[in-house]
């Protein structure tokens, strides 16, 4: 009998065991490395005061510059370019890239021991802004940022999107300038006849031909990831419904932003593609890539995704298929289409060892001939105005047509949102979000829903 | 060889020191420190961890998804307990006594998912629960059920109910294996004397071959309570990631979400504990349970 029970009692130790590295993984670093970083931190402060000079001479700036950035959809063609140019301009520099599709968790261990790289961009799983804002990881940029200039105007002038607002400070600077917007396929819907939809009663009834002809449900997304809706279909509907007020409350948790009025319209609206059903009933199971997947086979006819959508996917474009981007049509007919613009941004450590090089690195890189290139590299836009991408060969025709798009007010209007959603508030409102396309709950419901779940993240 | 009293604990330290040594880098720091951990609130993603001390818990007790895992867990853990146990006792005794020609082909065939690692089976079951493209809802049409198609794994209601099915499908192999060998360990005596005495099939697998097996069949149940309490957060993370709306949120996938995506190190380090104290309160109750005196002939 007590032999018997051996058995199980090792298999619950070994058990224990690996929930406990589980756990333990990632331990905060020995205190020994704080005392360690005392003196390094002075340092920072000495150069962050002199740092009014930087950027007009080459030789002051020297030593080892380490920069993290995150290999995803827009490759890393673009990076290497301007490294080596930067490297170029500063030869005294030692350059240490970490780099991939990975980083963020392979450096995860650096931040958490206080020894960060200088740079970083922020993109990718695993890596979040508002986080690392809370987590006080990131310098105040506030100053310096007022203080930069680009062909001779100052740098904010010269961007699309301002940086995030953490209660009047910055802490990053957007440098892609992505946006989620519906993608369809061009050249199906041209041979087929059916709508481009111009705005949300438009958008019903190009669903309720393609419905009726093709016998599918037109719209999908992941289900799996319900911030693809969230943040590809809510928001800019919530932003042409309430504008950037309104965007910011819901994405702040406000108390009553989710139960109002404009912010229940905007969900009726989704109820209504539900009933009709038009929104996939699989959508749940999904995750991005099948969604994505369902969407080229023409299973669906719209999807919501990002500019890196064609990027990501271009093994398993089929013949003939040819992408096309609006933003998503979720306004009230005679509006404007609205844009929320998603911004992968280039921050500076707050423990960075050689702050110097590292600002000089950020001022490097905002110039319009980076940002022509790195259109052309990655199909993407780099967060700078009048980058003239028409008559580019080299850069695909829906970004030079989105680009046109962005640039004329009375076809798109662009809201800004102050910052990401929290994922402690994103994962909830997801949650029932999900119920909602998935018809199991009310528009009157999920805003219910979303409301509790705002009240408790604001009691954190 | 008389080994004197020295060399013997000399031998004895070599063997334990190590292992303790490891043992303690290995399982009890990383334990200690899951517990000190969730007394505070940590993004895990930076040194800053400020000291909270019970709070986590206080949250625990008030997160509404919490029952839920708890529930999703154990229902896993009941239908993985039968499901697989009576097929693989079934074809444990299809392989063993009934002798069939093709009994090793099927020995490979059926243990075919336990070399398989569980992320695939988990991609592979994804595929066939596919709404459009599946198997199984073309398997329904083929055959008229049309009305029985649904979208498994995006259902609120079918989502965690088609977990089983996966998880069912690749436990059996090992389990049959076990009981196997505790089948052939069975003397075949005992069988010629029940047949002797009038004993039909039925009634030699109820009074023989079961109560001979027991030992066996009690490591495997509690053998799948605890991989099911521990690991089905891989087969739960593959193939719904805890959706749709938490409807297949396991603790261990609910953990990893806390602590990976939610930024909150210090919660999902105690809702480790809980799975500790639950996992082990659960091991308890089956050892009481199942207490039966080993049976000889």
């Amino acid at each position: 009998m007590k032999k018997w029970r051996k058995g199980p009692v090792g298999l619950l130790w070994a058990a224990i065991l690996i929930l406990g590295l589980m756990l333990a993984g990632c331990a905060p670093g020995a205190s020994g490395g704080d005392e360690a970083e005392g003196g390094q931190s002075e340092d920072t402060g000495d150069t962050s005061d002199g740092g009014d000079d930087s950027g007009d001479s080459s030789g002051e700036i020297s030593g080892e510059l380490e920069i993290q950035y995150f290999v995803g959809g827009y490759g890393d063609s673009w990076w290497k370019e301007v490294i080596g140019d930067f490297q170029e301009e500063y030869p005294d520099v030692t350059i240490t890239e970490h780099a991939g599709p990975n980083i963020n968790e392979e450096m995860r261990s650096r931040w958490v021991s206080d020894d960060p790289p200088d740079v970083v961009y922020i993109d990718g799983a695993g890596s979040s802004e508002t986080q690392m804002v809370e987590d006080g990881q990131l310098m105040n940029l506030t100053d310096w940022v007022n203080e930069m200039e680009v062909d001779g105007s100052p740098l904010l002038d010269n961007l699309i999107v301002e940086p995030a607002d953490y209660d009047g400070d910055i802490y990053s600077l957007p440098l892609v300038f992505d946006t989620w917007g519906t993608w369809y396929d061009r050249a199906w819907f041209e041979e087929e006849g059916f709508e481009v939809p111009e705005n949300f009663d438009s958008f019903m009834d190009s669903m309720a031909t393609i419905n009726d002809k093709e016998g599918i449900a037109p719209f999908v997304t992941t289900g799996q990831y319900p911030y693809y809706f969230l943040r590809g279909m809510l928001y800019p509907a919530f932003a042409a419904a309430g504008g950037e007020e309104l965007l910011a409350s819901v994405i702040d948790g406000e108390e009553g932003a989710w139960t109002s009025e404009p912010v229940l319209e905007v969900m009726k609206k989704v109820e209504k593609m539900q009933e009709a059903g038009y929104i996939d009933p699989g959508f749940g199971a999904l995750n991005h890539t099948q969604s994505q997947m369902n969407f080229l086979l023409h299973d669906n006819a719209f999807i919501p995704v990002g500019f890196w959508l064609p990027n990501e996917m271009a093994n398993d474009v089929p013949d003939g298929f040819e992408f096309g981007f609006i933003p998503s049509p979720m306004q009230d007919a005679g509006d404007p289409f609205a844009i929320v613009p998603d911004l992968r941004p280039l921050a500076i450590a707050e423990k960075a060892e050689n702050p110097e090089a590292a600002k000089a690195f950020v001022e490097f890189v905002y110039n319009r001939e980076y940002a022509t290139l790195f259109s052309e590299h990655t199909g993407a836009i780099m967060n700078m105005t009048n980058v003239d991408l028409t008559g580019n060969e080299n850069v695909p025709p829906y970004l030079t047509e989105a680009n046109e798009m962005i640039n004329d007010p009375e076809q798109v209007q662009i809201y800004n949102k102050p910052h990401p959603m929290s994922s402690d508030l994103e994962t909830p409102i997801g949650d029932a979000l999900t119920s909602l396309m998935l018809g199991n709950i009310t528009a009157e419901e999920f805003v219910e829903k979303a409301e509790a779940a705002a009240a408790e993240y604001r009691g954190e | 060889m008389v080994q004197s009293k020295k060399q013997k604990y000399l031998f004895l330290a070599f063997c334990l020191v190590p292992t303790m040594i490891m043992f303690s880098i290995f399982t009890l720091y990383p334990l200690f420190n899951g517990l000190y951990y969730s007394l505070f609130s940590w993004s895990g993603s930076s040194s800053a961890a400020e000291f909270t001390g019970l709070s986590n818990y206080v949250k625990l007790f008030n997160d509404s998804i919490i029952p839920r895992t708890i529930f999703h867990d154990y229902f896993l853990v009941v239908t993985k307990v039968f499901g697989i146990m009576i097929l693989a006792t079934f074809f444990a005794v299809a392989l063993t006594q009934l002798r069939i020609k093709e009994a090793p082909f099927y020995r490979i065939v059926f243990f075919f998912p336990n070399i398989m690692s569980v992320v695939v089976i988990g991609i592979l079951w994804s595929f066939i629960y596919n709404p459009s493209l599946g198997l199984i809802n073309s398997g329904l049409e083929l055959v008229g059920l049309d009305s029985w198609t649904r979208p498994w794994l995006g259902s609120e209601d079918w989502a965690l109910p088609s977990l089983v099915l996966p998880s069912v499908w690749a436990g059996i192999g090992l389990f049959m294996l076990m009981l196997m060998g505790g089948i052939s360990n069975v003397s075949k005596s005992y069988y010629e004397a029940a047949e002797i005495d009038g004993a039909t099939e039925w009634q030699q697998f109820w009074k023989v071959t079961l109560p001979l097996i027991w030992p066996q069949i009690k490591i495997s149940i509690l053998y799948i309570v605890i991989t099911t309490l521990n690991g089905s957060f891989i087969i739960v993370q593959v193939m719904t990631g805890g959706g749709p709306n938490n409807s297949t949120h396991v603790m261990g996938s609910y953990l990893y979400q806390q602590a990976f995506q939610q930024y909150n190190f210090g919660y999902g380090a105690t809702i480790g504990v809980m799975i500790l104290i639950l996992s082990l309160i659960t091991v308890l109750i089956m050892q009481f349970f199942m207490r039966r005196e080993k049976v000889e002939y």
